[in-house]
């Protein structure tokens, strides 16, 4: 159970002749458990957020704490076993690893090392996260060999491996047809009540932000909570 | 899964991909390697050259132009002062072969007996020993194969049966033969014999003494028959030793000096019953200083003697032709009366003669040598001061020595004295003094005046005298003995293994050379492989910052790619390893075309040290891994959200502020380092400035680039604006291959232009042939040319005199060839003495700079305190490896050092390889050298000019060696061109490495824009302007690529070059420049050709698995 709280989050971008200020200033709490949908429009900053609360990038000034944990003072080896030991990410281009198979895909978090759990155990939850997302039969396939959909599913396997107290989605569904957005969607969904994952989900599509519930919108840098 | 199988995964998966990084590495590591390997060969050839040469010889006793007695060799022997002696005699000789009538100069003549081929490499002469015979026998030769093939004495590999040599060589004297009354100015000795056997190497057929890889011909005569032909039975000139286990060097010369005898020193202890004294003679006829001076420390009371003679003696008009004059103090010679106030006594038949009495005075002269050969008739006039009868010691013959040619004539017209003798002037009644007194002197003058009048650089004192009642002839025979050792006496223990040992390294490293050449093909082949990893690791960005979302620490991400990397570097160094042997061998064969081998054989063996290969691999696995490291590591640092969304687009920052001053910086540093090659040489120089004024053009393009980016949006969108954007877009890649093609260009332009040109200057004075059109080596050394200054043909060249102009003696003295076309490590060059005032005179050849506070003349050689020397650049820069004012140790005709001071550099003449002095410098430290050997001959103005053939024949007695000064130059000239061709090919690779990479980089920036250019497809841009986009990409690389490599080329070596051969060299560099930018565009197209397809096929932007 993770609770979220950022204060004073400001990120900018140094680029040449101009500093671009893609966030300024948000504060916003997220509880344990909960489920958020951060809609916006392009180039507002959505992903730059969603990094941020990952700990794949640094806010260029305030805090972000998860679970209590100022995640923006860690150092990068710091941050990397912070993702390995608590999050879980879900990428709208899913990022599978053409060399490996499914199976290996979604075990790759054990690469990172220091991996509590035995190898077998390990194998043995990412059979079970592959049948959930209904993979079971795909698990010795490369990633070419795959559907958008499945490819996604794959990674949402992945993602869960580590059994992670906040998942981050970024545009998981942007490049799916509606039939394996509402499979995704459902997915998600279950495993934010079913395991208590706090989830917070990047996204365009208005239905999967409703299905969502709490929404934020983030724009010119600021963010607004929008009522339901 | 662990890390290691998924870095294996990858490795696997990625092949393809690393397929470029493999060949680069395979060809840096074969350059690397190959260079190394090429260096060993050089080095275990050398090594193996000297075992040939020397066998199993330890040290020698050399004795020069002494002789001591082969039976030392017994002596030794029989005191178990080594393991292994043998008595060698070697002379020089020109040889004909009688069937062929090929004939050769410069021989090696080695008398032998069965003893020497124990020292051989194989300690026999004959593997299976079943014929016997261990030494030519009686009228039978052997020769070595160089000599062999020479003279074509084979046919198939095979001895030619019933050959005949003829050998011609000098009698050597017992002293120098330019010496006053050394006797005959020549005696040439034929010897005639059959060749029985080719003696290979294993059997000591390259026996030599010379420190250098190439084969002396050389006939091997039976010892026996060699003595009896010089009339020196007994007598060898050379001792060669293989010494005990753990012998040292001062105790094998300690056991050495107590076997020699008198005879050794060439001394010999005689009673005189006329004087009641012991009498020591020299073989020598004059004492060597250093020995008299030995003498007289153990014997005080030993009275020196000299005995020399005036050409005439002459008072009251009349004279008397052709005396001996005997100068000695009264102690030696008490019939003298004491108080002749320093005049001087006649004997009374010469007081006779002259009709004088004491009070008259007497005008003597003689022959002395004006500077180094040039007998010259002086005078003196003496007084008299008394008249001895020709009685008791005053008429004892004995007071002469031994003069070669006069003492054993019966009659004066047998004399050979070796100085001009008229015989017209000999009257009856001289003669009858012959025949009834032979050389009793008729003239004694005191000690002190005969000393300055008679005395010469070959000694002082012809007899030295003791009174029986100090020592009895066995004493001074015993005392003489404990005094002198063979050091003292002119025989040097040289440790010849420890020498050939040290010498077996080529001066030029050639691994160095190799690697230094290939240093910028390397550096191509190194950052091409890095730039082709790191399109790799760009590919692979978003896998990069997936492993980082899900948790793997950056520094693991990196091992994991370095691992890839050492896998895919150590495999493609392993394949360039195997290359290398080729690669090696080919650069053998061209280094063989410098210094050939004995009839075009190969001869330079292919070695490779376990060191090397061990070394050399890690070291460019390291180099490889470092480069890797530091192109990886770069992308590591960026933040995995960053590589998430980059994909395989380059990750860096434009800071196009800082770049123009660290431009600057280089340029700065590149002047500086030409303006320092004073201090770098002028190699480093060229080498340190180029590489920085390369560094300041890419980093000035690397600012271009970036402002490039900056102002991207200032400018109006044309294809011309896109190409720049796109090399601007992925600023490393095109940095790399503007590196790679400048580095290459830069290499080729500069090489070009320092390529050599022979033409028509040698005819000029301050040219490197001085003005000199024939350079003639004599196997005999001419001595009495200058006798008749009038004559002035010192060669003895007759009719044919006048077609040639003026004509430069030099006299050879100690020291190896030290030219480029020796390959061993020469620690002291052959000196070269000539009359330094006659090139001062001249102003022949080029002086290019001299001591500080010498003029910049050949005078400067008169000056200093040291012996000077005037040295070849390429011979003080590239063999000695010294600076000016640096000083050499030789050591003189005793074995003690002296200095020889490098005062001045040459720049490119006809002495490359050894020191030139002057002579009369020489002859203090080498009184008994030879005459010149040595001569450069012009042609006569305004004759026709001589044919090198009828030179040749016309110098056939003398052994001549006849080569054209221009042939001369041309020859040192094709070695520093081969290098520079090596060079040159090594440069045209890192050419083609760096087109290469163009190609790879227009194929890959294709195929990472195939969607842009699918698009651009789309929108209706035509083809024409997608390839003017693409092609404009490439011209600007080539364009920045030439012009950096040609404008750090033409700043580098325009302080090297002379207007004369830039303006040769321009023509050549254009067209080089011409033809690597087409060589750049082939590529470029190759790789339009090749990714063409796919990409106006690609509709899609490519999205990541």
């Amino acid at each position: 159970m993770t609770r979220i709280e950022v204060a004073g989050l400001v990120k900018i971008y140094e680029t040449p002749g101009e500093a671009l200020r893609v966030l300024d200033g948000l504060d916003f709490d997220v509880a344990a458990g909960e489920a958020v949908a951060i809609v916006g429009p392009s180039g507002s900053g959505k992903t730059t957020l969603l990094n941020l609360l990952g700990a794949l990038d640094r806010p260029s000034s305030g805090s972000i704490r998860i679970g209590g944990e100022d995640i923006g003072g860690l150092t990068a080896t710091a941050a990397a076993g912070f993702r390995n030991r608590s999050l879980g990410f879900v990428f709208q281009q899913h990022h599978l690893l053409p060399q490996l198979s499914v199976l290996e895909n979604v075990l790759v978090p054990r690469l990172a090392g220091n991996w509590q759990e035995p190898a077998a155990a390990t194998e043995s939850r990412a059979r079970e996260l592959l049948d959930k997302v209904g993979l079971n039969h795909r698990l010795s396939h490369l990633p070419w060999q795959l559907s958008g959909g499945e490819k996604l599913r794959t990674g949402v396997a992945r993602a869960l491996l580590n059994r992670p107290r906040l998942l981050l989605a970024d545009e998981p569904t942007g490049l799916l047809d509606q039939a394996a957005t509402d499979q995704v969607a459902d997915l998600l969904l279950q495993l934010n009540r079913d395991e208590a994952v706090t989830l917070i989900v990047v996204t365009h599509n208005a239905a999967l932000a409703r299905r969502i519930g709490r929404t934020f919108e983030l724009a010119q840098g600021k963010l607004k909570e929008v009522a339901r | 899964m662990s890390g290691l199988s998924f870095t294996l995964r990858g490795l696997w998966y990625f092949r393809a991909s690393y397929l470029g990084v493999l060949a680069g590495a395979a060809l840096g590591a074969m350059v690397l390697l190959g260079a190394m390997m090429a260096g060993d060969s050089v080095n275990q050839t050398l090594r193996q050259v000297a075992t040939a040469r020397l066998g199993k010889v330890d040290a020698v006793l050399a004795g020069g132009d002494r002789f001591f007695r082969s039976a030392l060799a017994d002596d030794l022997t029989t005191k178990n002062a080594a393991a292994t002696v043998a008595p060698v005699f070697i002379v020089k000789a020109s040889v004909t072969a009688q069937r062929s009538g090929r004939a050769l100069g410069n021989v090696q003549v080695v008398g032998v007996d069965g003893r020497f081929w124990h020292l051989g490499p194989s300690g026999t002469l004959h593997e299976d020993s079943a014929d016997g015979i261990d030494a030519p026998q009686e009228r039978k030769f052997f020769v070595n194969e160089c000599l062999a093939r020479s003279l074509d004495l084979l046919t198939n590999g095979n001895l030619i049966s019933n050959q005949t040599l003829v050998l011609r060589f000098d009698k050597p004297g017992m002293i120098a033969r330019d010496a006053p009354l050394a006797g005959k100015a020549a005696e040439v000795i034929a010897l005639s014999g059959n060749v029985d056997r080719v003696c290979d190497d294993a059997q000591f057929g390259r026996f030599s003494l010379e420190t250098t890889q190439m084969p002396q011909a050389t006939v091997f005569v039976p010892l026996e028959r060699l003595q009896q032909a010089l009339g020196l039975a007994g007598k060898a000139n050379l001792l060669l030793l293989k010494a005990h286990q753990g012998e040292s060097h001062a105790h094998m010369l300690e056991k050495i000096t107590h076997s020699c005898t008198l005879a050794d020193y060439g001394l010999t202890v005689e009673e005189v019953p006329l004087a009641n004294a012991v009498e020591i003679r020299s073989s020598r006829i004059f004492f060597d200083r250093k020995v008299a001076e030995a003498i007289q420390q153990h014997f005080p009371a030993a009275q020196p003697v000299v005995t020399y003679m005036a050409n005439s003696i002459a008072s009251n008009g009349k004279s008397i032709p052709y005396s001996m004059v005997t100068a000695v103090d009264t102690t030696a010679a008490p019939f003298l009366p004491d108080d002749k106030k320093n005049g001087v006594v006649l004997n009374a038949w010469a007081a006779d003669d002259l009709a004088a009495k004491p009070g008259d005075e007497l005008s003597l002269t003689y022959y002395a040598l004006d500077g180094a050969n040039r007998l010259v008739e002086r005078s003196s006039r003496l007084m008299l001061a008394a008249v001895v009868p020709l009685t008791g010691l005053a008429a004892d013959p004995r007071w002469m020595p031994d003069f070669p040619g006069v003492a054993s004539a019966e009659k004066t017209a047998d004399w050979d004295a070796g100085v001009p003798i008229d015989m017209k002037r000999i009257r009856d009644k001289d003669e009858a003094y012959w025949n009834a007194h032979r050389g009793t002197p008729k003239l004694f003058i005191p000690l002190k005046t005969g000393r300055e009048l008679f005395a010469n650089r070959w000694g002082e004192f012809t007899a030295l005298r003791l009174p029986a009642a100090v020592a009895s002839k066995d004493r001074v025979t015993t005392g003489l003995l404990e005094a002198l050792d063979p050091a003292v006496a002119g025989l040097t223990l040289q440790d010849v293994g420890a020498q050939a040992g040290a010498a077996a390294g080529s001066p030029v490293e050639f691994a160095g050379l190799l690697i230094g050449m290939s240093l910028f093909l390397i550096a191509a082949a190194v950052a091409l492989t890095a730039m082709l990893f790191r399109f790799h690791i760009e590919q692979r960005n978003r896998e990069s910052g997936l492993l980082a979302a899900l948790g793997v620490a950056p520094g693991k991400i990196l091992r994991w790619r370095l691992l890839e990397g050492l896998c895919v570097v150590a495999l493609g160094s392993g394949i360039g390893t195997l290359l290398a042997v080729g690669y090696t061998r080919l650069l053998l064969g061209i280094l063989e075309t410098i210094w050939g081998g004995a009839g075009g054989q190969r001869w330079l063996n292919f070695h490779v040290e376990a060191n090397t290969l061990v070394g050399g691999l890690t070291g460019f696995v390291c180099l490889m891994m470092l480069v890797i490291w530091l192109v990886t590591r770069k992308q590591a640092r960026q933040s995995a959200s960053m590589r998430l969304e980059a994909g395989n687009e380059e990750v860096t920052r434009p800071n196009p502020q800082r770049v123009p001053w660290w431009a600057l910086g280089y340029a700065a540093g590149g002047i500086a380092a030409l303006g320092g090659s004073g201090l770098l040489g002028e190699a480093g120089g060229f080498f340190l400035g180029g590489c920085l004024f390369l560094s300041a053009g890419l980093a000035v393009y690397q600012w271009v680039l970036r402002r490039r980016v900056a102002a991207a949006m200032v400018r109006e969108l044309t294809p011309q604006r896109l190409a720049e954007l796109n090399c601007a877009r992925r600023g490393t890649r095109s940095l790399v291959v503007v590196g790679s093609l400048a580095s290459g260009v830069f290499l080729v332009v500069a090489v070009a232009a320092f390529h050599k040109h022979d033409g028509d200057a040698w005819q000029q004075r301050e040219s490197g042939a001085g003005g000199f059109a024939w350079w003639v080596e004599t196997t005999r050394a001419m001595t009495r040319g200058n006798t008749h200054p009038e004559a002035d043909d010192v060669l003895d060249l007759g009719d044919a005199r006048g077609r040639f102009g003026r004509v430069l003696p030099l006299r050879i003295g100690p020291g190896d060839d030290a030219s480029c076309f020796n390959l061993n490590s020469v620690i002291r060059p052959r000196l070269l003495a000539t009359d330094v005032a006659v090139l001062a005179n001249l102003g022949a050849f080029p002086i290019k700079k001299v001591l500080p506070g010498c003029a910049k003349s050949w005078d400067c050689l008169r000056g200093g305190r040291a012996l000077r020397a005037f040295v070849d650049e390429t011979t003080l820069l590239w063999v000695l490896k010294k600076n000016l004012g640096d000083l050499l140790i030789y050591h003189d005709e005793w074995g003690h050092e002296f200095p020889v001071e490098l005062a001045g550099m040459l720049d490119g003449t006809v002495f490359q390889g050894s020191l030139v002095v002057d002579e009369a410098g020489l002859l203090q430290h080498y009184p008994s050298a030879d005459g010149p050997r040595l001569f450069l001959l012009e042609n006569a103005a305004g004759s026709a000019v001589p044919d090198r053939a009828d030179l040749q024949r016309a110098l056939a007695d003398e052994g001549a060696t006849v080569t054209s000064t221009r042939d001369r130059l041309a020859a040192f000239n094709s070695v520093e061109n081969t290098y520079l061709a090596i060079f040159h090919l090594l440069g045209g690779l890192g050419v083609l490495v760096g087109s290469a990479g163009l190609g790879l980089l227009t194929a890959r920036n294709l195929h990472a824009r195939r969607y842009e250019f699918s698009i651009l497809h789309t929108l209706g841009v035509p083809a024409a302007v997608t390839r003017r986009v693409v092609f404009g990409e490439a011209a600007q690389i080539i364009r920045w690529g030439l012009g950096i490599g040609v404008l750090a080329a033409l700043v580098a070596i325009l302080p090297n070059l002379s207007g004369g051969s830039i303006t040769q060299s321009l023509g050549w560099i254009a067209l080089l420049v011409a033809l690597i930018a087409a060589n750049a565009f082939g590529w470029a197209w190759l790789g339009y050709r090749r990714q063409l397809r796919h990409t106006l096929g690609a509709t899609q932007e490519p999205t990541p698995q």
